[in-house]
């Protein structure tokens, strides 16, 4: 299983809609995701900025959060979707 | 390329590729002359203002008001988001969105500052329940 990242910002909304679906996830078919927030921290934002040219492009050229990403395929899944969506991505990885 | 004005009579500062031809302080008419961004800075620091999240929040309902769109009537988001906001400026000088992260291209991170130009974005255009990348907008329900 590949490692998953989820990048996400503490104040932003979207990135709370999808905490419950991340556990839910993470939960039932046994994958995890490494959550790293990136406006308190500079060395996750540095991280995320550095995956910038694999991000950007799928986020309408921008670096959004929440950004589900896998560091190994750069395979991104940008912003607040439903779960099974969240889920076809995850399992995509697997 | 956007340069700084400064209206002669009233220290007005404009950041623009031209100045106004009316100062929209005090009127005055073909008033302004091109100065360097540290006199901008400096002459636009001359009066320490801060703006407290109260005020923030009255000014975000004015600029609202006059437009197509009005500040989420979720309350609890919109708390959030202005959480997020003011630690952004406190941390990282400007109130960037909560919901995008800057490049350190302080050119290009001016389009994130809030409120952004969200009539353009994909959340927002030709949408019927359009809203800004973080929702602290909306499109006003007719």
């Amino acid at each position: 299983m590949s490692k998953l990242i989820m990048f996400y910002a503490r104040e932003c909304p979207h990135c709370k809609a999808m905490m419950p679906h991340v556990e839910k996830l993470e939960n039932e078919e046994n994958i995890s995701f490494e959550k790293l927030e990136v406006w308190h921290n500079e060395k996750n934002a540095d991280l995320m900025r550095s995956y910038r040219r694999a991000i950007a492009p799928k986020c309408g050229g921008q670096l959004r959060t929440p950004t589900f990403f896998n560091p190994e395929t750069s395979d991104v899944l940008c912003g607040e979707v439903p779960y099974e969506k969240l889920k076809e991505w995850a399992l995509k990885q697997k | 390329m956007k340069k700084f004005w400064r209206c002669f009579i009233c220290s007005d500062i404009h950041y623009g590729v031209k100045p106004p031809e009316v100062c929209p302080t005090c009127l005055a008419k073909n008033a302004y002359v091109e100065v360097s961004s540290r006199e901008a800075v400096k002459i636009m620091g001359a009066g320490g203002t801060t703006l407290t999240r109260e005020e923030f929040r009255r000014a975000i309902l004015a600029f609202a008001e006059k437009n197509e769109f009005e500040v989420n009537p979720d309350k609890a988001k919109v708390e959030m988001l202005l959480d997020g906001l003011f630690a952004n400026e406190q941390n990282h000088g400007l109130k960037y969105c909560p919901c995008r992260l800057a490049s350190g291209d302080l050119a290009e991170d001016l389009k994130l500052v809030c409120p952004c130009h969200f009539l353009i974005h994909e959340t927002y255009k030709n949408k019927k329940d359009g809203e800004c990348w973080c929702g602290l907008f909306v499109r006003r329900k007719k």
